[in-house]
């Protein structure tokens, strides 16, 4: 009976154990805490966007985006000039350090660069930087850049995310991802790989005042509503890119808040190299079956509100895009284009789609039911983002992707829309399109150049093998977030935000 | 001696099933869809760099060759380098995450076995009765429950309403499992319904198959006290189709708790298992496969023992084990 008596006694001290299992957390340290999807790859050039907050802390770029004007502001670059596009002259910031202490030079712009045209990287912008004839650093402050043709809007491309300027010495091959430094606003104290990462304050940052929390604590959350979950309980304070739904959950509760720092792209892309999108009549008979009120409802917004419709992959915001009315529903116009292709009795596609992704789901149904009445029945194919992405995307004959807005439009028509751009998603081969987009990219006047993009518009319009559906990105944060600034290039300032 | 024959016998058995499965481990991760250098390099890499990292990476050597450097490195304790996050050893991964599930598993343990086996012995003693009717209901009712499912009911008690336990199971950064104690016992408790009802089922019906024996007739007429009777004889047989039972689960319980675990965000070695095949991890995902297989052979081995060691008809028994 004493054995028995003993034994429970150390149950019921285990169970208290379990219970009082508590944290007592730093006082006075201005923490921020965020839940991100776990990264994959978090090496600069190489990720798949789904790391921005922990990379956006850790490096600098050369140019940044104001979040409120969208202008261009200096970063590790102070100054930049070009006399026609095609040599720029770079002017770096002085007096930077990296996290390791060892000063930031126009050698390491130069690696950075270079390393893009890496063959064993697979480098993202590998593409956009073909163009570079060569690098050169007459000091330790200036880089001078010589491209092989004139490109008036290079600078842009230095605010894409994947452009972190890199330490020159460190050893990326070896230590890779396990390690990442820059000179950015936090320093990587602690990275327990899947699990979480431990940023500190870069004290010797080089803006003052900045960053004004003390540490910064990413959490990699594989699913979104455990990532909700963990704002709910106050173990996080920014959650970002919610659903529309979480959206509305977060909404009704007190406490939280949901932003929209800016708008992104669904693309839904019919592949121009096989049947049946390879005949243009099809693809206008599936832009006459569209209703984008519909559409912007299934989305949880309005139209012209938070929700913008348009067949070009120019987004609304930006100066270069040109108001085109929307054709119209027409499911009488659609099923003559049908028959005119020798599909009288209608067809079936697969359409492929990311089920995980904000706005996937509700878009790829809503768009199933409006093509129904012309005939046109879509298989649909939903996925998890990561299998989507691996597997099925840029092989399909019609999907629906998120894309980040380019600030300069040109980078996003080479890289999904140029007969070579390494993303073109719906296969679109259009010589006079591949001429307008290498025109765009070498034209230094900005009227000659919008007159492209005109054209280039009216082509989409007409022919194109998109339909861009323009959301908002959600962040979901507790109240007691302030100054929370990410602008369009995606990445999230975080050195401004602070907990009240 | 018998004893020890039976032992290094099952031993051997054991290692050949180990290099049996690496063997299929491997050869299953080798037919998977896909080239591992494509993966790595991107959608828009071209053939010349796929072609120039698979030989740096050494996936032109045969097949042999890199299954032995890959075995050779296990033995060794290297578990290779992570595709998907370059630079990052997996035993840098690996083990934290392992420890995690071991502390869960014996936590799951410790909730499951006593109460199984209370209840069980309970019912078995209490057969026919109220008493056994509720507990064979409740087994029954849990049993049939999916663990995705009673783990949603558990998060809705427990964190929602009563919000006493939180619904993810993370440990906050600068901390670790052991000062969080708390986050452990959701996920345990799931496992708990799982286990409860088949664990108390089986102990119940073997409990009523040695009370009717005749030495337990005998005692009982002989005067003991009941709980005696039940306690010191009865319990000691009866126990023997159960430990079968728990030791059987004890592969699932160590190493394939990735429903609990990718329910509850529990950072072990069942949600790393998931992310390493989401992520397409290709060593990663041959560790921690492997790594639950060792268990489960492992598992197997020790009941086997424990089950010889507690039968004296096994554990005696001349001529052939």
């Amino acid at each position: 009976m004493k054995r028995q008596i003993l034994i429970l006694a150390s149950l019921f001290a285990i169970a208290a154990m379990v219970f009082a299992g508590g944290q007592q957390d730093t006082e006075e340290k201005m923490i921020l805490k965020v839940a991100e999807q776990v990264p994959n790859l978090i090496t600069p050039g190489s990720w798949d966007g789904q790391a921005f907050s922990l990379n956006g802390s850790i490096y600098d770029y050369l140019i940044e985006m104001d979040a409120d004007t969208g202008e261009l502001v200096p970063a590790l670059a102070t100054d930049w000039s070009t006399p026609e596009g095609k040599v720029w002259t770079i002017k770096l910031r002085k007096g930077v350090k990296f996290h390791d202490g060892s000063a930031f030079t126009s050698a390491d712009v130069k690696f950075t660069l270079e390393r893009t045209q890496d063959p064993d990287l697979g480098h993202l912008k590998a593409q956009d930087f073909e163009i570079l004839e060569k690098i050169e650093t007459p000091d330790d402050h200036t880089v001078v850049i010589t491209l092989k043709e004139p490109y008036p809007t290079f600078n842009f491309i230095f605010t894409d995310y994947n452009m972190a300027i890199l330490s020159s010495e460190y050893d990326y091959v070896s230590k890779g991802e396990s390690a990442p430094m820059g000179t950015g606003p936090f320093k990587l104290e602690n990275l327990i790989p899947k699990e979480s990462a431990l940023l500190v304050k870069n004290d010797s940052y080089w803006a003052a005042g900045l960053p004004k929390a003390d540490e910064l604590r990413i959490y990699f959350v594989p699913d979104i509503d455990s990532s909700v979950s963990l704002l709910e309980a106050g173990q996080v304070d920014i959650v970002p890119q919610i659903s529309p739904v979480i959206k509305r959950r977060l909404e009704a509760l007190d406490g939280f808040k949901v932003l929209s720092p800016y708008q992104e792209s669904r693309f839904i892309a019919m592949a121009q190299d096989r049947e049946p999108f390879s005949d243009n009549k099809v693809r206008l008979a599936f832009k006459y079956t569209m209703d984008p009120e519909i559409l912007a409802k299934a989305c949880q917004g309005t139209l012209g509100k938070e929700i913008f419709y348009n067949e070009t992959p120019i987004v609304n915001g930006l100066a270069q895009y040109k108001e085109i009315p929307f054709r119209g529903r027409d499911i009488n116009r659609a099923k003559e284009l049908l028959a005119e292709a020798g599909y009288p009795n209608g067809l079936t596609v697969e359409f492929f789609y990311a089920s995980d992704h904000p706005y996937g789901t509700d878009i790829a149904q809503t768009v199933k039911e409006l093509a129904a009445p012309a005939g046109i029945n879509l298989d649909l194919k939903g996925f998890p983002r990561d299998i989507y992405l691996s597997q099925h995307w840029l092989n399909g004959p019609m999907l629906l992707t998120g894309w980040g807005v380019r600030v300069d439009p040109s980078m996003l028509l080479m890289l999904a829309y140029h007969s070579e751009g390494p993303w073109n998603e719906s296969h679109m081969n259009n010589p006079r399109v591949d001429e307008l987009i290498e025109m765009i990219r070498g034209e230094v006047s900005p009227q000659t150049r919008q007159g492209y993009y005109d054209e280039l518009q009216d082509i989409f319009q007409e022919e194109g093998t998109v339909i861009n559906l323009q959301v908002p990105y959600l962040v979901g944060v507790s109240n007691a977030v302030k100054d929370y600034r990410q602008p369009v290039t995606m990445l999230p300032q975080l050195k401004y935000a602070t907990i009240e | 001696m018998d004893f020890l024959k039976r032992f290094g016998k099952r031993l051997g058995f054991m290692v050949l099933t180990m290099i049996a499965m690496s063997f299929l481990i491997f050869f299953l991760v080798e037919i998977m869809p896909g080239d591992v250098a494509q993966t790595v390099l991107g959608q828009s890499a071209t053939e010349e760099s796929v072609a120039a990292l698979r030989a740096r990476m050494g996936l032109d050597d045969p097949f042999h060759l890199r299954y032995l450097r890959w075995a050779g490195g296990f033995i060794r304790g290297d578990l290779g380098e992570s595709l998907y996050m370059r630079g990052v050893q997996i035993n840098t991964i690996f083990w934290r995450k392992v420890g995690h599930s071991i502390i869960l598993a014996l936590t799951a343990l410790l909730f499951y076995v006593p109460l199984s086996l209370f209840f069980g012995v309970l019912a078995g003693v209490k057969a026919g009765k109220v008493t056994d009717s509720i507990i064979s209901f409740f087994g029954l009712a849990t049993m049939a429950l999916p663990e995705f499912v009673s783990g949603i009911i558990l998060i809705t008690i427990f964190s929602v309403r009563l919000k006493l336990l939180p619904i993810t199971s993370i440990i906050p950064i600068g901390e670790n499992l052991w000062q969080n104690l708390n986050i452990l016992f959701l996920p345990a408790l799931s496992i708990t319904f799982v286990m409860f009802g088949y664990v108390s089922r089986m102990q119940r019906s073997s409990m009523i198959t040695v009370m009717k024996a005749d030495y337990i007739r005998a005692a009982i007429l002989k005067g003991m006290p009941r709980n005696y009777v039940i306690f010191r004889h009865a319990l000691k047989n009866a126990l023997l189709p159960t430990i079968t039972i728990i030791g059987m689960n004890m592969g699932w319980l160590f190493g394939g708790l990735i429903v609990v675990e990718t329910l509850f965000g529990f950072p072990g070695l069942g949600s790393l298992t998931m992310s390493a095949i989401k992520t397409r991890d290709i060593p990663l995902i041959e560790a921690c496969v492997l790594f639950i297989t060792f268990i489960f052979v492992l598992s197997t081995f020790i009941t086997d023992m424990m089950y010889a060691y507690l039968n004296p008809r096994i554990r005696f028994k001349r001529g052939d084990v």
